[in-house]
């Protein structure tokens, strides 16, 4: 390799570097805005923001959008954590104003009880036929 | 009993081609991205917030007692909000009702700006510089407009423009039931 070709790498290089680093700094600037002197706060603080949905932009968590709605709500829920509140009652806060649909993972309720035991009562249904159609096959076998 | 099954397949298949058709007739004309609002039939919550255009007054949720309100919520930076303004000086017509505005997110220059060139149906407007007031209302964009009964109970939530159409086919109606004791 020639002497200008090194150099013309090297600074290719370094200019990679210096931009990746601008780059990291950024986001580092736009995740880093919400501190907490509590290591367990602060985790909580994630849990919530991942399991909570920006209303306004419906396929996303808090935690990954940057929606104002999203920043505001955030902001709440670190003033709520702040103020000694519990989760639960973050969580509360945020069903009665945007209701369930807030929530990634949804609370059973009497509406969607259906939903929670669909799986179960077809297990049951499909033993229950099953064996039926099993215990038919043997009678049909003996015979 | 076999005879029986075997003609009874083909029924059974069909009713459930049937039961899909009708379950996924009903779920493409729904509308996801809408949220329903916490706040029907439930009263208006409680707040303290000051006028957009009186610094000095202070609006509370009894503000909203004795009368019908509308209540839109708007932004200067609301594409849609430019769209639905005019609407509001011909709804403002209607003697029933109040029209009351809930400024949401915005800056106070760019609010007045707003009002100034799109003209101001409002009977009076909340100042929600913060966009606290909206969050306790379930506002997740604008516009959005709610109707408020006599009892300051919230009775609708309209996402987007009130359209001509809007108000008669939906809000008008609404109106005259709230009128005859809801």
């Amino acid at each position: 390799m020639s002497v200008f070709l090194r150099v013309k790498y090297l600074f290719a290089k370094s200019i990679f570097v210096f931009l990746s680093l601008v780059v990291a700094s950024n986001s580092m600037a736009t995740i880093d805005i919400y501190e907490f002197d509590d290591a367990k706060l602060s985790a909580r603080f994630q849990q919530l923001t991942y399991t909570l949905r920006c209303p306004k932009c419906q396929n996303q968590n808090l935690a990954d959008s940057n929606s104002t709605l999203s920043l505001d709500l955030k902001q709440i829920i670190y003033e709520k954590l702040k103020a000694g509140e519990t989760d639960q009652q973050v969580l509360d806060f945020m069903k009665q104003r945007y209701g369930e649909f807030i929530l990634f993972k949804p609370e059973m309720s009497r509406s969607n009880a259906f939903l929670w035991a669909g799986p179960v009562v077809f297990l049951v249904l499909f033993v229950v036929f099953f064996l039926r159609w099993y215990s038919n096959n043997r009678e049909i076998e003996d015979e | 009993m076999k005879n029986l099954t075997s003609r009874l397949k083909p029924l059974l298949s069909l009713s459930i081609f049937v039961l899909f058709v009708v379950v996924f007739y009903f779920l493409i004309g729904q509308d996801k991205t809408e949220l329903p609002s916490q706040l029907i039939d439930r009263p208006v919550p409680k707040f303290s917030v000051r006028d957009l255009l009186n610094k000095d007054l202070i609006h509370t949720q009894e503000d909203f007692k004795g009368k019908i309100t509308l209540l839109n919520v708007w932004a200067s930076w609301c594409p849609s909000c430019y769209t639905e303004h005019p609407f509001w000086q011909e709804y403002a017509k209607n003697p029933d009702i109040q029209i009351v505005g809930l400024n949401y997110r915005d800056k106070e220059n760019d609010a007045f700006r707003f009002l100034h060139e799109q003209g101001n149906s409002y009977l009076w407007n909340l100042f929600d510089e913060n966009g606290r007031l909206g969050i306790e209302f379930g506002v997740y964009g604008a516009p959005e407009t709610f109707i408020i009964d006599y009892d300051g109970m919230v009775r609708y939530r309209h996402v987007g423009i009130v359209s001509p159409e809007v108000y008669k086919d939906i809000f008008l109606p609404l109106i005259e039931k709230i009128k005859k004791g809801f």
